[in-house]
């Protein structure tokens, strides 16, 4: 693990700091009456970011051997499109007959 | 299968060597928390399910709900987390004191998390909320809110909820266990795992059912 030798309590530090003013840049976001898309990519996209943080720098993924990470990423990521693949058309065809 | 092929299987699969690099502890755990990641990935996905085939417009998070009690949750989650990481170094540091220490921390943090989902969860219930529905003629049914609506708030978060629960006895039990002398590093490597895959999960529900707009 290389973690830094002079003060290996650091990384735990700047990762909670910056997890912090992410979600504050989140919460803060919907005040600035941004198209409604943006404002979900945004989310979204810094929702990942958070991901990847916590299982990066808390979780340690980032030292771990790369068939560690492979196998986390890829497996929740895979499995998570397929179900939103089959559920989406799904959704699409039961909005299509809901009287509104 | 060839002898050159059972050779070069025996070189890589034959013992004695790990193809994650890892030991059997952390390769079990990582492979739990994939499968763990699976349900709440299925719980989320029905949530997004439910939302789009709501036949009422998604109501506003900020109508029901208080936001910055919401995000206070989120940032006792979070902080938790940290102290949890020092914990694991410190452990694998050899600081056993500071790792039970930092465990505490956590522990507090976790039980805060708790009270504070109660106090959402009591509050909810007040205003109308069923695993169902809304009550008829309640709070939340002169909003307007879809059926579908409380009954993912209560599914995601009692999950959640209920992983916190499991995450603090694994905790107490470490804390309990390194003041006592008798958990090795790793285990407080495993607790933590745990705790900040805990973490992970609500950074998901957070956005996804607090934050996304209707």
């Amino acid at each position: 693990m290389s973690e830094n030798a002079s003060n290996p309590y650091k990384i735990y530090t700047t990762t909670w700091i910056a997890l912090l003013i992410i979600t504050v840049a989140m919460l803060a976001a919907e005040k600035f009456h941004m198209p409604r898309w943006f404002l979900v990519l945004f989310l979204l996209a810094f929702m990942m970011v958070k991901a990847i943080m916590i299982g990066g720098n808390f979780m340690h993924l980032r030292y771990e051997h790369s068939r560690i990470a492979f196998m986390v990423f890829v497996g929740i990521l895979v499995t998570s499109l397929i179900l939103f693949a089959f559920l989406t058309p799904e959704a699409a065809s039961v909005l299509a007959k809901t009287p509104r | 299968m060839s002898a050159s092929h059972a050779v070069s299987a025996d070189a890589h699969w034959g013992g004695g060597v790990s193809p994650f690099a890892a030991s059997w502890q952390k390769t079990m755990m990582w492979i739990f928390i994939v499968t763990d990641a699976l349900l709440f990935s299925a719980l989320l996905c029905g949530y997004g399910y439910l939302r789009m085939i709501s036949p009422v417009p998604w109501p506003e998070t900020t109508e029901v709900f208080s936001i910055p009690f919401i995000a206070f949750m989120t940032f006792v989650l979070i902080t938790s987390s940290m102290f949890m990481g020092t914990a694991v170094t410190a452990a694998r540091l050899g600081d056993m004191k500071k790792a039970r220490n930092n465990v505490v921390l956590t522990i507090l943090g976790g039980l805060v998390f708790l009270g504070c989902q109660a106090y959402e969860w009591s509050h909810i219930i007040h205003e109308g909320a069923r695993l169902t529905g809304a009550l008829p003629g309640s709070e939340l049914a002169h909003l307007g809110v879809p059926p579908q609506f409380p009954s993912s708030f209560f599914l995601l978060t009692g999950f959640h909820g209920s992983h916190v629960i499991s995450g603090l006895v694994i905790l107490i039990i470490t804390a309990t266990r390194t003041s006592m002398g008798k958990t090795p590093p790793q285990g407080v490597e495993m607790a933590g795992l745990y705790w900040h895959f805990v973490d992970l999960v609500w950074v998901f529900i957070f956005t996804l059912f607090y934050l996304l707009p209707s």
